[in-house]
């Protein structure tokens, strides 16, 4: 058994699109069309390329009231690694990324949070070097 | 930075613009009733929620005239004007062109495929690793012909 694809819901598969590789700089691996909807997976140009994460459509109320409730408690969905997260922060502020959380010292990791702008919030997180 | 409070203030916005009543707000009228400055309204909510207010909201009438179209008895002239919008004509074009199909045709394939009444239809709400299937099916079935092209 291995961990090869885990997927994040968005309101919207073409804006999702758009925001996880312009703005987060993933690369798109794979895109299906399937019906009104797509499967649709983006890989990171940093980690191995069949680790995929699909970006689901949340076209289920149960999924929606999940994903706006834990936005309305300012909680992230998922967290991304970053090898620099200040200057992440400051990139994704330049492209107008919204942040709920700057860059703050959390133990061993340095954790921000910002808008998808798909419906979710996403932490970043740096881990201490050696 | 987003605060708690202002998060809290555009997800409400955000409910108001979802809701469907007789005479819906303006989009002014949804940023003074959320308590945020009209002026930074329409770009903070873009920003956060990637459109802008008056495009969530014609997609959220679009959403919802699926479900009806999908569910009710209502006449296509009466989701048009349930979910909020004014002219048939209107709602038929911006319909077809977001969902790939006239309201019509949608509720006759949609139907088609609702195999319990009164159950919603799994096309409507698919998740992504039910698309998994049929969509790896696809991508082989290219891979398939793609590797027949070579062959030739």
């Amino acid at each position: 058994m291995r961990i090869k694809l885990t997927s994040i819901m968005v309101d919207d598969q073409s804006k999702a699109l758009k925001f996880y590789t312009e703005v987060f700089g993933f690369v798109k691996k794979h895109e299906i069309p399937v019906g009104e909807y797509r499967w649709l997976t983006v890989v990171s140009p940093e980690g191995p390329d069949d680790l995929e994460l699909s970006l689901e459509p949340n076209a289920n109320p149960a999924g929606k009231t999940f994903q706006e409730a834990m936005f309305k408690q300012g909680i992230p969905i998922t967290a991304f690694e970053v090898e620099d997260l200040a200057a992440d922060f400051k990139r994704l502020k330049g492209l107008g990324v919204v942040f709920t959380q700057e860059p703050t010292q959390a133990g061993p990791v340095t954790i921000a949070v910002c808008a998808d702008t798909c419906g979710n919030l996403v932490q970043l997180y740096q881990r201490r070097r050696p | 930075m987003l605060t708690r409070s202002e998060l809290t203030r555009l997800c409400r916005a955000r409910d108001m613009l979802r809701e469907t009543v007789e005479e819906p707000l303006s989009i002014r009228d949804v940023a003074r009733e959320a308590a945020i400055s009209p002026f930074h309204f329409i770009r903070r909510f873009q920003a956060v929620f990637g459109e802008t207010p008056h495009q969530f909201r014609i997609q959220a009438r679009l959403e919802r005239a699926k479900h009806l179209l999908a569910l009710s008895d209502y006449s296509v002239t009466d989701v048009c004007m349930e979910v909020g919008f004014e002219s048939l004509g209107s709602f038929s074009d911006l319909f077809a062109r977001r969902v790939g199909v006239a309201p019509s045709v949608y509720r006759r394939q949609i139907r088609s495929i609702v195999s319990v009444p009164e159950m919603l239809p799994r096309a409507l709400y698919p998740g992504c690793l039910t698309l998994m299937g049929a969509a790896f099916a696809i991508f082989e079935k290219q891979q398939r012909a793609a590797a027949g092209r070579l062959r030739s």
